[in-house]
């Protein structure tokens, strides 16, 4: 055993690793490809990738897109569902609201996740106060077990009305379910909240994925040497132990994306900055979030592949704006994305077979990307076929190549901006405070552009930016968050109630904690209180709430709303939910070395087209030989083997001892 | 610096698309500002609300939310308001509030407010904030007044006010406001979030226009309007050339009176198109009239639907398309007639028979007739300490089927798209529960593609005296098939009195009230087949 820590991001077409080794400092990185059918082989190939085997691991933390994709792509599990009578068709009713507003084509919303046959009511009432209305009796129970068990699933999902309050009856038929299927879902566990739609869909995706991470987990137990730690990397920002995941596999929906944020909280904390955009740009989307004072902002409401969950995952916006992203005219009127050349056939410069010119073709045409350029050892970028794809917009617009992918890019980095300013305003934030953070395979080349036209000042390219999420896996500790519906207003308060509801919420969280070896003192509970006058659906979160005196959290409420929305009023409000968060409060720093030396000799140049400059020698520098502390001007572009930053003219830059590059970007 | 001196800068298409993402982005904000900080359950669960930027003649260049209705009828606001309201009475920091139907509008409860936003010495733009309050005042709580007879018994009745002047809400304007709706607390959040909302669009506007120079940013909204209807004009020409007829029926105020009659000839000529409701009914003493710019927006909403939905809708995407009315009929009534429900019932039935008339020319694009209904019940009660909480309930039914595929289940079409409050919700918030949400077993019409079902829910009060207000239509007339599919079932609201089990069942438009233990079951329609059925002719 040498004390190595892993994280390892299993994504869709590459399986990032980067080890760490406290005793020593040592640092090691790798890429290898997912194997999609096998994961554990994929797991095992990305030990050996940085030199090491499972036995000299000590903790290895784990990000997946296994539930991810399993949902977006629609390969889940046939499972049933229970709900209270009158009320199994609440999921093919939904909320109504049709996706496109003007394509009567499409289809307006999704088939529901079970259909009309595996869908069983049970005679119960209970009310919004959580009294029984109507008991749930032996024989009812009885009956439906029987239904469930003819349907032939093996997991079953219950959602009865108003479960959050009084789950009683959920109980009673889980007890009895167990004995006929592998597993059961309660809706008062997987997401104890109100509204029975967002409710059940929860329950229901995470009964429908159970089975496949469940078989997972086994594979990884029996393969997994004793001595070595897992742990999984949640949706939420942290780790949680296997027992936890195993419960609830829907904490693994946005693993992936969480992890390449919860590094930024561990690169804002060496930094020492506060506030912060990241922006991870891969091939199809673009993904931003923000971060303020070390706290991911977390949302506990979003659609994966057209089906709504409902569980706290850090609050990432998606764009359909990536490096396949398709740049078209029609009629003189400029579009580039959603629609991306994805993968297959990719862009054009990849000479698969795509002809319409995407954001990679108008990059290597502008030199930003090599031509000639490897990827992965499977594709070498083309600037021919690249211009030939740019070549008729230049054309119907009257312009050079060069300017037509230059204006290609500003599109594009004018979308992303919109993406930003979403993310932010939501939050009654001003954006342009905000440091950028780059990461993903493009998000380091187009971050000084956006940030130039967004007004942010600052960006940073952080070390390990290519494999920032198994970055974060690494770097990341364990924590778990669940989140109650309360729905008290504040002439009506009860102290017992939310010191009960409270002291839940602690145990709820913790016991997992220190199941998992957390010893107590190293729980940092933290409490978020979402808050709302009468009548509004919208809640403010207000972090460290003072719960023990509705008076001054009533001002806390108002001074948030306030700066939400710019006024507040002392009308009554209400609690409509608390949040609860168990975190390892030891800190984990993780960090490249810096070179200390500047590299002899003059740096290789190629030519790159900048907006407003146009063509110039540019110097092409290793990022592994920046020198610490040296601040250079641009024009720049600066690479490794799997990104490249791109410096324009007049931002300057440098490298800080922790392998991080940061832009200056000049005022417009 | 004055841009009439001199040529209008030029904006290649890459730029123009920049600056639209950037207004984009800003009425974005302006949604979110609204929904986040409203206080009618409408407005914050429903989503009923939109946002618009116009340029400084008032034609549409960006929008926040999509409800079709909202905005084809904005892009009218402004030119109508200025009418009104010149522009040498507009001051940099005004916001002005209205609610007329006949300024650009569409029913009282839909408020609008309007900023002018001046740079280099002159309006370069406008912001809209639109939000449909939870009362308006007028005859019933939640102000859908089913036995209007005239525009004075709908409520409170708002032109153009000065709100805000100097950036300072005038206090005793927004009092005369506030005094006469039965929710001045909700209503008083709704207003301040949509100032706030004109102010944010405000503040980032101006950095546009020092960022690039106003002039630029105006040659930027020029060319929008331009490219947009370029496309459109390109997408006409997609469309065969012709005439073609459609007509579409209300229901009447009772089973033995047929309803009024919306009847259309649509003309495709190479690449325009021209929509024409004169030959429509005369307006009715019932809250069911709408104004010329309701009609426009129905129309705009067909054209931009079949001919070019990704077309973005900007003021110039809507130049070809021309919509002629008949002042006095009920697509273009008369001042003085009641139409807070046209909003949402009549406008349904102008685009059903602009629909209908296309399937002479393009059955294929069709979807057959849907939930062209807001199927709407309030339920309004007071509380111990006299305040008005009302719930406002739309109910989506089935979707028609089409030439490719089946209709949907329970959803919202056409000039509609809000949202169903959830049942927990309703059951926590109000003295009501619901018993059951299910499917509407059999309703969908039969077609080689079968219409899809609607749903049926059910209210039990546990107060009295309780205000329900009905607001639905396609009780009498269902949906319609197309291409020889089978119409769906129509829509039903049934009552049952406590104790009870005979079904009394409601008129489309009415007041009543009801009492604790009282059961209100809503049928909401199936959607029309599409085809001839292939086995005979069971529903779905």
């Amino acid at each position: 055993m040498s004390d190595w820590q892993l994280g390892i991001d299993i994504g869709g077409t590459f399986t990032d690793v980067v080890a760490s080794n406290p005793a020593t400092g040592e640092i090691r990185s790798g890429k290898v490809p997912s194997h999609y059918d096998d994961p554990i082989t994929a797991l095992v190939g990305a030990i050996g990738a940085v030199g090491l085997k499972w036995e000299e691991v000590d903790d290895l933390t784990h990000g997946t897109t296994m539930v991810t994709n399993a949902i977006v792509e629609n390969r889940i599990d046939r499972v049933a569902l229970i709900s209270t009578l009158g009320f199994g068709d609440t999921i093919a009713i939904g909320r109504v609201r049709r996706k496109h507003i003007y394509h009567m084509d499409r289809l307006p919303k999704q088939p529901p996740l079970v259909p009309a046959e595996r869908r069983f009511e049970v005679a119960e009432r209970v009310d919004h106060t959580g009294a029984v209305v109507t008991p749930l009796t032996e024989a009812e129970i009885a009956r439906v077990v029987v239904d469930v068990k003819a349907s032939g699933v093996r997991a079953v999902a219950v959602c009865l009305l108003h479960g959050y309050r009084n789950p009683v009856h959920e109980l009673q038929l889980g007890e009895a379910l167990r004995e006929v299927v592998d597993h059961v879902c309660l809706s008062h566990e997987i997401s104890p909240e109100i509204r029975e739609y967002e409710r059940s869909n929860t329950t229901i995706l995470s009964a429908a994925v159970i089975g496949r991470v469940d078989g997972y987990l086994r594979r990884i137990d029996e393969q997994k040497p004793d001595a070595s730690n897992l742990t999984f990397f949640h949706s939420s920002g942290g780790m949680a132990a296997t027992p936890i995941i195993a419960q609830q596999p829907l904490l693994l929906a946005m693993s992936g994306p969480a992890a390449g944020v919860s590094a930024t909280v561990a690169t804002m904390k060496t930094l020492g900055i506060e506030r912060a955009l990241t922006f991870d740009m891969g091939g199809t989307t673009t993904d931003c979030c923000l971060v303020l004072d070390g706290r991911a902002e977390i949302s506990s409401d979003r659609e994966l592949g057209e089906r709504r969950i409902r569980m706290p995952m850090v609050s990432v916006h998606s764009i359909g704006a990536g490096g396949g992203s398709i740049a078209r005219i029609d009629q003189g009127v400029m579009q580039v994305g959603p629609r991306s050349a994805g993968a297959q056939p990719g862009p054009a410069c990849y000479g698969r077979g795509g002809t319409e010119p995407t954001i990679s073709d108008a990059n290597i045409l502008l030199g930003y990307l090599a031509p000639g350029k490897v990827l992965g050892n499977a594709i070498t970028l083309d600037r021919g076929l690249a211009e030939a794809a740019v070549k008729p917009i230049a054309q119907e617009v009257g312009v050079s190549v060069e300017d037509a992918a230059s204006g290609i890019l500003q599109v594009a980095h004018s979308n992303m901006a919109r993406a930003l300013n979403k993310v932010t305003v939501e939050r009654g934030i001003d954006g342009r405070d905000c440091t950028l953070i780059a990461y993903g395979g493009g998000g380091p080349m187009h971050a000084a552009f956006v940030a130039r036209h967004y007004g942010i000042r600052n960006v940073v390219c952080p070390a390990y930016s290519s494999s920032y999420s198994a970055l974060g896996c690494v770097a990341s500790q364990m924590s778990l968050s669940q989140q109650r519906t309360v729905n008290m207003s504040s002439d009506q308060w009860d102290a017992d109630t939310i010191a009960r509801i409270r002291a839940e919420l602690e145990q709820a969280v913790t016991e997992p904690m220190q199941a998992a070896g957390k010893a107590a003192e190293d729980c940092r509970i933290g409490e978020v209180a979402l808050l709302r006058y009468r009548g509004q659906s919208h809640e403010v979160p207000v972090a460290d709430p003072l719960l023990d005196d509705p008076k001054a959290l009533g001002r806390q409420f108002m001074a948030m709303h306030e700066t939400l929305f710019g006024f507040a009023t002392d009308e009554e409000w209400e609690l409509s939910a608390i949040r609860t968060t168990a975190e390892d409060s030891r800190q984990k720093i993780i960090a490249a070395p810096g070179q200390e030396e500047a590299a002899a000799g003059a740096p290789a140049t190629r030519s790159c087209h900048f907006p407003g400059t146009g063509s110039v020698d540019t110097p092409v520098l290793e990022r592994a030989a920046l020198c610490a502390g040296e601040v250079q001007e641009g024009p720049a572009i600066v690479e490794d083997e799997w990104s490249t930053i791109v410096i324009p003219p007049g931002d300057r830059f440098h490298a800080d001892s922790h392998g991080h590059v940061h832009i200056e970007v000049r005022e417009e | 610096m004055s841009s009439e001196s001199k040529i209008a800068p030029h904006v290649d298409p890459f730029m123009v698309e920049v600056i639209r993402n950037g207004l984009s982005s800003i009425a974005e904000e302006m949604s979110l500002t609204v929904m986040r900080s409203a206080r009618s359950p409408v407005l914050r669960e429903a989503g009923d609300l939109s946002s618009n930027l116009a340029d400084a003649n008032g034609a549409q260049i960006a929008q926040g939310q999509d409800i079709p209705m909202h905005m084809g009828v904005m892009s009218f606001t402004v030119p109508e308001f200025l009418k009104l309201v010149p522009k040498d009475r507009l001051r940099p920091g005004d916001v002005w509030m209205l609610n007329l139907p006949s300024i650009g509008g569409n029913h009282l409860p839909d408020v609008k407010c309007i900023r002018p936003v001046f740079a280099g010495g002159r309006i370069r733009a406008f912001a809209i904030s639109l939000a449909h309050w939870g009362d308006i005042g007028g005859g019933a709580p939640g102000s859908y007044f089913a036995s209007a007879t005239d525009c004075w018994q709908e409520g409170l009745r708002i032109p153009p006010i000065r709100v805000v002047a100097d950036d300072i809400v005038d206090e005793e304007k927004l009092g005369l406001v506030l005094a006469n709706v039965r929710t001045p607390e909700d209503c008083r959040g709704d207003v301040l979030a949509q100032i706030s909302a004109t102010r944010t669009a405000e503040r980032k506007l101006q950095e546009m226009f020092r960022k690039w120079g106003p002039d630029f940013v105006e040659a930027a909204f020029a060319a929008l309007h331009d490219g947009a209807e370029r496309q459109m004009r390109a997408a006409i020409r997609n469309l065969p050339n012709g005439v073609y007829e459609g007509e579409d029926a209300m229901d009447g105020p009772d089973e033995n009176t047929p309803g009024a009659m919306i009847r259309v000839t649509v003309e495709v000529t190479d690449d325009s198109i021209t929509f024409d409701y004169s030959g429509s009914d005369d307006h009715v003493p019932e809250p069911i009239n709408t104004t010329r710019y309701i009609t426009a927006a129905s129309a705009y909403y067909v054209a931009k639907a079949v001919c070019g939905p990704d077309i973005q809708p900007s003021g110039g995407c809507y130049r070809p398309v021309k919509v002629i009315t008949r002042p006095g009929s009920i697509c273009d009534a008369r001042d003085d007639k009641p139409v807070v429900g046209g909003n949402h019932e009549t406008c349904q039935r102008i685009a059903d028979a602009a629909l209908k008339a296309l399937e002479h020319c393009v059955p294929e694009r069709l979807t057959a007739g849907g939930p062209t209904t807001a199927g709407l019940a309030i339920f309004g009660a007071q509380r111990p300490d006299g305040k008005w909480v009302s719930l406002y309930e739309t109910h989506g039914g089935g979707e028609g089927g089409r030439a490719d595929r089946p209709g949907a289940d329970v959803i919202r079409v056409h000039m509609a798209n809000v949202m169903n409050t959830s049942a927990e919700v309703i059951e926590t918030e109000y003295p009501v529960d619901v018993v059951f949400q299910r499917l509407r077993p059999g309703s969908g019409g039969a077609g080689k593609n079968p219409g899809g079902l609607g749903q049926e829910r059910a209210y039990r009060m546990r107060v009295d005296d309780v205000s329900l207000t009905t607001m639905f239509d396609r009780r009498d007339v269902p949906p319609y098939g197309l291409q020889g599919g089978e119409p769906g079932a129509p829509f039903a609201m049934i009552l049952q009195r406590a104790g009870e089990d005979t079904e009394i069942a409601l008129p489309g438009r009415a007041n009543l009230r009801i009492h604790s233990g009282d059961m209100v079951t809503v049928r909401a329609s199936g959607g029309g087949g599409y085809g001839k059925p292939e086995t005979g002719g069971d529903d779905k």
